[in-house]
């Protein structure tokens, strides 16, 4: 899916690619190998990857590993209230196919039937320096103007709805404390 | 007044790229202190320009408005602040101007982040306006002890007096530069005294709810910011300087300073904050009054 | 050991008998019949297991019984014990703890929900981790969680060119 790029667009994409801010959203047991690869040993900022604490600020959002169900009713209001441009990273096998929980009645096997994928780390768990190399993968997938899936989502939104619907039920969060 | 709008032009291009260059190099220092390498000194200019090119998402007319109150009112403070021999505003520039300000910056943030609905970013400017009080008291009381003492309150004449006289304050006044220099990392909001940011805590306090075009914006006004308190700082204590660039030479140094105590200590809450800035900083503050009125007189 | 013993006299003198074994050194178990459940639990508290650490359930398919097991733990000494109940798998009904130990609210909304026994005087048995379930209670042992998984979650087709000879994807 290479189209061309105005110039505005390729200078722009150089400068989204070379300062990315995560949304440390952290759902299952892939996060806990995001320390080390912020920490001193494997240095994440030098690629300009930052930490970002609010959603509407955020670039990437990274789904580290397994979704059940509750969780990805939140993920998809997350993923809503970032702003465009925003990527997402799937983290693990477990949003690959499933992962050691294909058989469970909670997980979701297939992340990219609910939200648009741009990257995939396959392992269980990926570690830093398999994470620092998606992460170069992505920057060069940026600047070349393929890393689209918002553009997909807003165009296939009633595919995406429709498979959410599915597997959920309803993607109402509801408030126990005030219900 | 062409030479007027040239130098005020001048001294906006200049506080933004030096600034944020500033910003920059001190998150290389503070990665070497943590001993990895840090981001390219050029990244938040990589920052600001990639967040000017992201959709933003607004909510309300005092949103909106609150961005550009608190970003207008930062330049026209820029413009006050003597460089070095670039002086936009030649007589105009008194302390008090510039302080007051100063707060339509930080009311104009605190208008626009209560008017986006989030309780985090109203936890944030509450606490942020409760550090404002622990950090101005003892301020104001060494500034006038300096005011006492030379008779003047214009920036850019004591610049000059402390230049002609050949003595730097922070020489003739150590106790009070101390406290000032405190005071400033208060008003940085660099760490320990960055409870109104807070990231992790309250997910960016009162940046919370920006997104796209008016986190560039604010990024900007936070530069300036930056740029207004340090070159008060360089003014009152240091001597501002003769050149422009013995200014910037002095402004590197104080926020080097600034960004390795930063770098190792953590955060305070507020009300340590403010309690600390009421303990110590207040009582030599006193002393320094105390000092300069009766003991050192007035500068003949 | 000797205080065990002397604290297991007294409840098996008030409480008629019951089975008891030694796990490990500071856990023991005990079984007895539901319809003393009440009065052995305040037992036990009043000889200092004032804790409760967990209420869980085992469906025991072959025997037509759900087991329902109380942990309680004394913190003088240092011993757990694991007190646990049969029930009738048909019309899974216990009296609730909650006077006794109000966190016990939650845990009986735990396996209330996911084994449909019904905890009599608790006023709260909502969902407590699931959202908008409608089968049947899922830790029963004949609920089939991977046929659930097929239906609700699609999965990912691969081209098997990978596989060996004589396997094929995955149904």
């Amino acid at each position: 899916m290479n189209n061309e790029q105005t110039a505005w667009e390729r200078v722009a994409n150089m400068l989204r690619a070379r300062s990315l801010w995560m949304l440390y959203y952290c759902t299952g047991c892939g996060a806990i190998e995001l320390p080390p690869t912020m920490t001193a040993r494997f240095d994440m900022e030098r690629f300009g990857i930052g930490p970002m604490a609010t959603p509407r600020q955020a670039d990437i959002l990274l789904v580290t590993g397994y979704l059940s169900t509750k969780t990805l009713r939140r993920v998809i209001y997350s993923y809503e209230q970032m702003q465009a441009p925003k990527y997402i990273v799937g983290f693990g096998s477990c949003t690959i196919n499933g992962g050691i929980y294909y058989d469970s009645y909670a997980t979701i096997n297939r992340l990219d039937l609910y939200v648009p994928v741009d990257l995939y780390l396959a392992g269980c768990m990926p570690r830093p320096e398999a994470i620092v190399n998606g992460f170069k993968n992505l920057m060069d997938k940026i600047d070349q103007g393929e890393a689209t899936g918002w553009k997909d989502y807003e165009a296939n939104y009633e595919w995406y709805r429709k498979n959410q619907i599915d597997a959920l039920g309803e993607v109402y969060i509801h408030d126990e404390f005030h219900e | 007044m062409i030479i007027t709008i040239l130098s005020a032009i001048a001294l906006l291009i200049l506080a933004f790229a030096y600034t944020v260059t500033l910003e920059g190099i001190a998150r290389k220092i503070e990665a070497r202190i943590h001993r990895r390498c840090g981001p390219p000194f050029w990244q938040n200019f990589i920052d600001i320009f990639k967040s000017l090119t992201k959709h933003s998402i607004s909510h309300g007319f005092i949103f909106d408005f609150g961005v550009l109150m608190a970003l207008g009112g930062t330049i026209a403070t820029v413009l006050f602040i003597p460089a070095g021999n670039l002086v936009v505003f030649p007589g105009l520039d008194n302390v008090f101007v510039i302080i007051y300000l100063l707060a339509i910056g930080l009311l104009g943030m605190a208008m626009s982040a209560v008017g986006s609905g989030n309780p985090n970013a109203s936890i944030g400017i509450g606490r942020a306006l409760t550090q404002m009080l622990g950090y101005e008291l003892p301020f104001m009381i060494v500034l006038l002890g300096v005011f006492f003492h030379f008779r003047t309150s214009s920036l850019s004449e004591l610049a000059v007096l402390q230049n002609s006289g050949g003595t730097y304050n922070v020489l003739i006044m150590p106790i009070g530069a101390v406290v000032g220099f405190v005071s400033l990392m208060g008003m940085l909001g660099k760490k320990p005294f960055d409870t109104f940011i807070a990231p992790a805590e309250i997910a960016s306090g009162p940046l919370v709810e920006y997104s796209g075009k008016y986190l560039g914006l604010l990024m900007t006004q936070h530069a300036f910011g930056t740029f207004i308190e340090i070159g008060l700082f360089v003014n009152l204590f240091l001597g501002g300087g003769k050149t422009i660039w013995e200014f910037l030479l002095k402004f590197f140094l104080v926020y080097f300073l600034a960004v390795i105590i930063s770098s190792i200590m953590p955060r305070f809450r507020v009300e340590q904050a403010v309690k600390f800035y009421w303990k110590w900083p207040l009582i030599l503050s006193f002393i320094q009054v105390v000092i300069v009125v009766f003991i050192m007189g007035r500068r003949v | 050991m000797s205080s065990m013993n002397d604290k297991l006299n007294e409840i098996m003198l008030m409480a008629g008998q019951f089975t008891f074994s030694e796990i490990t050194k500071r856990q023991f178990s005990v079984n007895i019949k539901s319809s003393g459940l009440l009065s052995v639990l305040g037992l036990f508290r009043q000889k200092g297991f004032t804790h409760l650490s967990l209420i869980t359930g085992i469906d025991r398919l072959n025997d037509e019984k759900f087991e329902v097991v109380y942990t309680l733990f004394c913190w003088e000494s240092g011993e757990t014990i694991l007190v646990s109940t049969l029930v009738d798998r048909k019309t899974p009904v216990l009296p609730t703890i909650m006077e006794m130990w109000p966190v016990a609210r939650f845990y009986e909304r735990d396996v209330h929900e996911f084994f449909g026994i019904v905890f009599d005087g608790n006023p709260d048995l909502k969902p407590l981790i699931l959202e908008n379930w409608s089968e049947i209670p899922p830790m029963r042992k004949d609920f089939d969680p991977h046929k659930y998984s097929k239906e609700h979650f699609p999965d990912r087709k691969y081209n098997a060119d990978f596989l060996p000879e004589g396997g094929g994807e995955d149904e």
